[in-house]
């Protein structure tokens, strides 16, 4: 494997938590990793297992869904949807034979600007020892 | 193989019965030329009603009742019939009360074919109805789905790898699929499944239909038995359903009562982790 | 309220696969394969799956048309059968008298069915005199 090997990330945050919390990160200085593409959408609930998948499709090697913790979801229980959904979707990579630790689902509200770092840093780290999804997938 | 002639006749003589009220009863019809779905109403041959080979006949019921909302009609369907129907009552594409389920159990043989856990049709989910036919045990699941877990992710990329190469995109599956009737299908949708392109290494066509298939599937094996390129599809989705109901304790078409739970929030249909 | 299930050839291709059209009081609303079908099987292609979509389709043309004013004109206008045969007879005589039977080539078309296509090869080179006959098939 490409020991220089960055892999790309896409992240979906939520505009109410994980995104502010992002933001907020940044505004700290915290060390987050460059290789996390955010994607700003208004509440977890709205990710849709198409659009995670489309981000593999388009050549992430990992995708992170950060929404607010189950209780304080800006739209009340929009986030419930997304607890049920993506574990479901991870099992599914896995059944068809893709790393299902190359997609992770996690909770950071907007003042947890060090747990985003936190879980953007492992989650790079994660997806660099899996190695680029291409060849996972090439192997077939 | 029809079944025992005693099925038949109690199956010929109560559909006979039952279009002295209904305008209609919708079932397999075999002519010189072959076997389809029918419409049969009062003074129709019944010796023509037969009970193979097996059509989706709940999209039928759909489309029928949406055309005609008033109509008693009833309908002769195996389990994986009613399973279809309740799901679709479910989401409001067929009316429960204007329909009429003859319910016909499967022999144990075709249980087996199907890997079908459930061959008997539930008719306590239904105003109104009548089993017929003697209901056999379950089979066992598919050998590929019993030893899934023992499966590494390489052994199972290898496979769906070479399973996927095979398909032409015929959207057979979706087209036969008992539980499907979006007008607007996220797989037509060439942001999610691009035109013009067989399947790709990564799934996408298969991914999202396997995903849309959680808490709906109702292992009717329709799809597979459509596909021209063989594929083994509902080892894919049997497993994803395996999860629906352990972590929602859901299980599609087993009871009216239980809403999808994908679309509820936590308390009206908990997770529960920790099970695998 | 009737419906029943009509059974037919596809049009698209030589295969032949057959398949059942939902005729719903006699309109046609889909498609099912042929189960009983001993190549097919119940299998059917995405043009199969979709072979009546043509039948009520607005592009679907149910008259001849014509380019009154000649190739340099755009519109299209609407013609009788017989205007349409008359006028592809003359322009095929006329083409053959000035450039020779060769400058003329017919295409035949797996939507046909075997005898249309014997009769468009039997035109071509009996009365034509052509040999210059393919077939979308082959392309």
């Amino acid at each position: 494997m490409n020991e220089s090997f960055e892999p790309r990330i896409v992240a979906f945050l939520c505009n109410w938590c994980s995104y502010a919390g992002a933001d907020n990160a940044g505004i700290a200085r915290m060390q987050s990793p460059a290789n996390v593409l955010p994607i700003r959408v208004m509440c977890s609930g709205r990710v849709s297992p198409e659009m995670v998948l489309r981000a593999f499709r388009s050549g992430a090697d990992g995708v992170l869904v950060l929404g607010c913790h189950i209780g304080e979801c800006h739209y009340i229980d929009g986030n419930h949807r997304t607890a049920k959904r993506m574990p479901l979707m991870r099992n599914l990579l896995g059944y068809v034979g893709v790393n299902p630790d190359r997609f992770r689902l996690d909770w950071v509200s907007s003042a947890e600007a060090p747990k985003f770092a936190q879980v953007t840093g492992e989650f790079v780290e994660t997806v660099r020892a899996l190695g680029p999804l291409e060849e996972e997938m090439g192997e077939q | 193989m029809v079944g025992p002639d005693s099925l038949t006749k109690e199956l010929h003589d109560h559909v006979a019965e039952k279009l002295e009220d209904l305008d209609g009863v919708l079932a397999l019809r075999r002519t010189d030329v072959g076997t389809a779905p029918y419409l049969f109403q009062k003074g129709d041959d019944l010796s023509e009603l037969v009970l193979q080979p097996r059509y989706p006949l709940g999209k039928i019921v759909s489309r029928l009742q949406k055309r005609y909302p008033d109509a008693p009609i009833g309908v002769v369907v195996r389990g994986c019939d009613t399973r279809a129907l309740v799901e679709m009552a479910k989401r409001e594409q067929v009316d429960p009360d204007n329909l009429y389920v003859i319910g016909i159990a499967c022999t144990a043989d075709e249980a087996e074919a199907c890997h079908c856990a459930d061959p008997a049709p539930d008719l306590g989910q239904w105003p109104q109805g009548r089993l017929i036919g003697v209901p056999t045990e379950g089979a066992s699941a598919h050998p590929l789905v019993r030893q899934y877990r023992d499966m590494s992710l390489e052994e199972r990329r290898r496979f769906w790898g070479e399973q996927f190469r095979k398909c032409i995109k015929c959207y057979g599956c979706r087209d036969i699929c008992p539980v499907c009737f979006c007008e607007s299908c996220a797989l037509e949708d060439p942001l999610w499944v691009e035109p013009g392109e067989l399947a790709p290494p990564f799934p996408m066509f298969h991914l999202i239909k396997a995903m849309h298939m959680a808490g709906r599937c109702v292992a009717c094996r329709q799809c597979e038995l459509a596909c021209p390129a063989h594929i083994p599809l509902t080892v894919l989705y049997d497993l994803i359903v395996e999860d629906v109901g352990d972590w929602l304790g859901y299980q599609p078409g087993r009871t009216m009562d239980m809403a999808p739970p994908l679309s509820l929030t936590l308390d009206q249909a908990p997770f529960r982790t920790g099970v695998k | 309220m009737e419906y029943r299930n009509v059974l037919t050839t596809c049009t698209y291709c030589g295969a032949g696969c057959t398949l059942y059209l939902q005729v719903l009081d006699g309109e046609i609303v889909g498609v099912l394969p042929d189960k009983e079908h001993p190549i097919s099987r119940g299998g059917l292609c995405i043009k199969g799956w979709n072979a009546a979509s043509f039948v009520d389709h607005p592009d679907r043309l149910t008259t001849p048309l014509i380019r009154r004013g000649g190739s340099d004109q755009h519109e299209f206008e609407e013609a009788t059968w017989d205007e349409a045969l008359d006028l592809i007879a003359e322009k095929l005589l006329s083409a053959r008298r000035e450039f020779g039977s060769d400058s003329i080539g017919f295409l035949a078309s797996a939507k046909c069915t075997n005898e249309e296509n014997y009769l468009i090869q039997k035109l071509a080179r009996a009365v034509i005199k052509t040999n210059n006959v393919d077939h979308c098939a082959r392309l």
